[in-house]
């Protein structure tokens, strides 16, 4: 798939929706560790609900508009902090895209920096403080690169979803300055962030997408 | 733990139940009893919404009515509403002139008010925001970003409730919200714990012969804990703090709040202003406008705050301004 449209859109929300309900008690005893145990059931909750508003909305409603949707349906289905971040995140993207009607590498960049600067502002944090940020703002930057140098969506996203791996990876030396995990700061560290984790979910998922 | 309760779930509820059998001046909207507005909004004015955890009455819904607020997101105990909620709100009060939201410096409540403003801008409605940090022991001085909302959020209510409804514009509500919010202080001491009704045991202790001066409505961690001190002593240190940061010379100004939190008489709240007015009779400044009593508690904790304005030709008719809410009434001859 070289570009993602508002039907296709709506097939990343459903494999969004099927990873997150998969991955609910992965997430629950990750986030247990050192934060309130509530990750995985706000994340399954929040993305069943985007899906669930995407597909009635349906491709018509066009591409921003489903991001939007998504976005906004997010905020009121789980409002956890980590829920607010990521409805945050789709409505900041929505804005990136507002205009298109397809994402391919350079809207994909786009999307991503926007996402991770909409989590960053809202949550007031920034690199290296153990959180989805660590993760979604380096994929960014491979966005940004891939997207320079033209390449398609799919190894665009392959190398995305690497980098994101890479970057969880890398979250584990660092010590949690947010939420309920800062009160454990020393404790987390050889922990890879729970947020982090949702991170590199949702760029996998987008990258398995593509490549189908 | 003793408390009038049925099931500790059902606290923020029932209260809320009890609210709006007692006062049809208030309703809710989206059949979410958490989102309290003004049953009768009035046309054209800019809306004021506020929102927080319960556990401070009157703060914070206590304060929505004729020329205050418009309307409040309730949280559980001590915790933030959602953004929805929020949201909900912020719909109901817009009257086309635009929202400003007034809350108090506490993460949670930020993140879910900023969500509440982006949803609200998707719906082509105007929001601004005003944080009150009047807490001076939260943060020393050049780090008031870091300062909780307490007590002295009610002068910034009261200031931008006024203004909205003299039909001033969003800016200039905001502005002069935001004039009220930097030139208001509080400091508070505390004399025993708060017990919040799903835990059920005191959320700290203080020794029976102590006292912590500056805690929190939460019960955040204060400046200094020591031996209680006779009330002049108490009251002298505090204004030390209130009086480094807002100076008070001859002829100036000030509206003053002696808010309990919860577990303390009127009567030593009297003690305590006795010696604030003291202080700034001696300083040869004038109390322009006072009022004593409970106005944002932390549940049944003893102790109390002291808020400071200072005033000028500009916040001293807002403040002066008649209000009527549920929980908080004030006229004019």
């Amino acid at each position: 798939m070289d570009a993602i449209r508002a039907d296709e859109l709506i097939g990343l929300f459903q494999s969004w929706r099927d990873l997150f309900a998969a991955e609910r008690d992965f997430l629950i005893a990750l986030d247990g560790k050192v934060g309130d145990s509530d990750l995985g059931i706000t994340m399954s909750k929040s993305f069943a609900a985007a899906y669930d508003t995407v597909a009635a909305e349906g491709a018509a409603a066009g591409l921003t508009k489903l991001l939007r949707s998504a976005g906004a349906i997010m905020a009121k289905t789980a409002p956890s902090t980590m829920g607010t971040l990521t409805a945050t995140g789709f409505l900041r993207g929505a804005k990136a895209l507002e205009g298109k009607d397809a994402i391919g590498t350079a809207e994909a960049a786009a999307f991503w920096r926007a996402y991770a600067t909409g989590i960053a502002e809202r949550g007031k944090a920034k690199l290296g403080d153990k959180t989805i940020l660590d993760v979604l703002d380096p994929v960014a930057g491979v966005l940004e690169a891939q997207a320079a140098s033209g390449a398609a969506l799919a190894p665009a996203m392959a190398a995305a979803a690497d980098e994101a791996e890479a970057a969880l990876e890398r979250t584990k030396t660092m010590k949690a300055q947010h939420g309920k995990a800062a009160v454990f700061q020393e404790q987390t560290v050889g922990l890879q962030d729970a947020g982090a984790t949702v991170g590199v979910f949702l760029v996998k998922a987008m990258s398995g997408y593509v490549a189908g | 733990m003793k408390k009038f309760l049925n099931d500790p779930a059902d606290f923020v509820d029932e209260m809320l139940e009890g609210i709006y059998r007692a006062h049809p001046q208030v309703t809710y909207v989206n059949d979410d009893k958490r989102c309290l507005v003004v049953a009768k909004p009035k046309a054209g004015k800019v809306g004021i919404a506020t929102g927080g955890g319960s556990g401070h009455l009157p703060l914070f819904l206590g304060y929505v009515g004729d020329n205050m607020l418009d309307g409040c997101a309730v949280g559980g105990v001590f915790q933030s509403p959602s953004a929805d909620q929020m949201h909900e709100v912020t719909k109901y009060i817009d009257q086309g002139a635009g929202v400003l939201y007034i809350y108090g410096n506490y993460t949670g409540d930020i993140i879910n008010f900023d969500m509440a403003a982006e949803l609200a801008d998707i719906d082509g409605i105007t929001v601004k925001q005003v944080i009150g940090n009047d807490d001076i022991a939260s943060s020393v001085v050049g780090e008031e970003h870091k300062r909780r909302g307490v007590a002295g959020i009610f002068f910034v209510y009261k200031a931008a409730g006024a203004a909205a409804a003299n039909g001033l514009s969003l800016d200039e509500v905001t502005r002069l919200a935001d004039k009220a919010r930097a030139n208001v202080r509080t400091i508070g001491v505390a004399l025993s714990s708060c017990v919040v009704p799903e835990i059920g045991h005191a959320t700290f202790s203080v020794g029976e012969d102590e006292m912590e001066i500056g805690m929190g409505i939460h019960g955040e961690p204060g400046i200094s804990r020591k031996k209680l001190a006779p009330a002049d002593a108490v009251v002298d240190e505090m204004m030390e703090r209130v009086f480094a940061e807002l100076p008070a010379g001859k002829g100036d100004e000030f509206a003053v709040l002696v808010n309990g939190l919860g577990g303390t008489p009127k009567e030593e709240l009297y003690i305590l202003f006795r010696r604030v007015s003291q202080l700034f009779e001696a300083r040869g400044s004038k109390v322009k406008y006072v009022w004593i009593g409970e106005f944002a508690t932390a549940m049944e904790m003893a102790g109390a705050s002291i808020s400071v304005l200072k005033l000028d030709a500009e916040l001293d008719p807002l403040v002066a301004a008649p209000v009527n809410t549920p929980f908080f009434a004030h006229y004019t001859a």
